[in-house]
């Protein structure tokens, strides 16, 4: 018998134990300003794949997908724009990517992940603040600031800052399960906000 | 030529709103059937700002009009006018200001249910009429583009109507609205 716990605890001695994937009801949402206005945005479709351990934070990593197309700012005429050219420009490249491999410990089960976004062909450093709720479905709620300019998101004659401010704040909450075998490729999941 | 009315003639106040009504209506007419072609961009949200400045703009002119006239006397007809011409235009005065209001109603729900944000020419912003709701942008839109059909006919036929009394009964219908027209020579 103790053989056979030292076995398995030898077997899954490679396998990361904190290894989650997103569940329904997690959302990725966007607040910006647009003629004066906050207006909030959402991605309905996104997936993450998330190993993080507050014990080990070296060895965490994210890995966010986000299906720019599923963008819905609730106004038809601003979602259609958003989705072409002169924004994320999701005929081209239909995803954008969030990844991060270095964590810091803020205290009381705060972090921040210092993670690249890849948008629109750019790739740039844009830090998570995040708060973890540990358990055996953990919840991730995480805000970040993005310079919509950096990555060429409004270009053109929308680089007017007066009628679209350069910052726009993501928020993300994500309900995560863990996943049985981490190295299997998860299937894309989707999520309604 | 004074403020107020009087029983045989308008007075400043009434001609002043009228034909600042009517300038602006010229104005939000022409841009607002041009503007849907223009070119996406910072510009035609401009352009767009102004239109719906512009008809909010009416939409005060007209409430401060149906004050006046609640509070003001309103010229009495020209004398002789049968009951069925006086009928008549008591009838498309009563619906000209009513679309007057439905005009910019219309449009001001159009752009809540559009989900735009409206500010007055920039100032201040104006609350929403209704959260964002395809279904019922489509009808207000549909709505906003009928009413102004109607809207321009009646204002023919108001007009028509004026220039009638003008150059058939050459009576003092339209110079007591348009007063520097009196003193030329009548055609």
């Amino acid at each position: 018998m103790r053989a056979l716990v030292l076995l398995i605890a030898l077997y899954s001695g490679n396998v990361f134990s904190a290894d989650y994937a997103q569940q329904a009801g997690s959302s990725l949402g966007f607040t910006g300003s647009y003629q004066g206005e906050t207006f909030h945005g959402s991605f309905s479709k996104f997936n993450s794949s998330i190993r993080f351990d507050p014990a080990k934070l070296a060895e965490s990593r994210f890995d966010v997908r986000i299906t720019l197309a599923s963008a819905n700012t609730k106004n038809a005429e601003r979602d259609e724009m958003l989705v072409g050219s002169e924004f994320f420009n999701a005929a081209a490249q239909p995803e954008a990517r969030y990844t991060a491999s270095k964590f810091r410990a803020l205290g009381k089960n705060r972090f921040i992940a210092d993670g690249i976004l890849s948008l629109r062909g750019v790739s740039k450093s844009v830090p998570l603040t995040f708060s973890w709720t540990p358990g055996a479905r953990p919840q991730l709620q995480g805000t970040a600031k993005v310079q919509r300019l950096d990555f060429k998101v409004g270009i053109g004659d929308w680089d007017d800052l007066e009628l679209i401010p350069n910052v726009v704040t993501v928020n993300t909450q994500l309900l995560l399960s863990p996943v049985a075998t981490p190295s299997a490729k998860i299937k894309p999941a989707t999520t309604k906000p | 030529m004074t403020l107020r009315n009087n029983t045989q003639t308008w007075g400043s106040m009434s001609i002043a709103l009228h034909w600042l009504t009517l300038i602006l209506i010229i104005g939000l007419a022409v841009v607002g059937s041009n503007m849907d072609d223009l070119p996406n961009g910072p510009q035609k949200i401009q352009v767009y700002a102004l239109h719906k400045s512009t008809g909010l703009t009416v939409l005060a002119l007209t409430i401060i009009r149906l004050v006046w006239r609640m509070f003001s006397i309103t010229p009495a007809n020209v004398d002789n006018t049968p009951a069925w011409q006086a009928m008549i235009a008591k009838l498309v005065h009563g619906l000209l200001y009513l679309l007057l209001f439905a005009m910019p109603i219309t449009g001001w729900l159009y752009n809540s249910a559009a989900g735009f944000p409206l500010k007055y020419f920039g100032l201040f912003s104006l609350p929403k009429l209704s959260g964002y709701n395809p279904e019922l942008k489509a009808l207000a839109g549909e709505a906003h583009e009928t009413i102004f059909y109607v809207l321009a006919l009646l204002m023919l036929l108001h007009a028509g109507a004026a220039l009638k009394h003008h150059y058939l009964d050459k009576d003092n219908t339209l110079t007591r609205m348009l007063p520097w027209l009196a003193n030329k020579p009548r055609g």
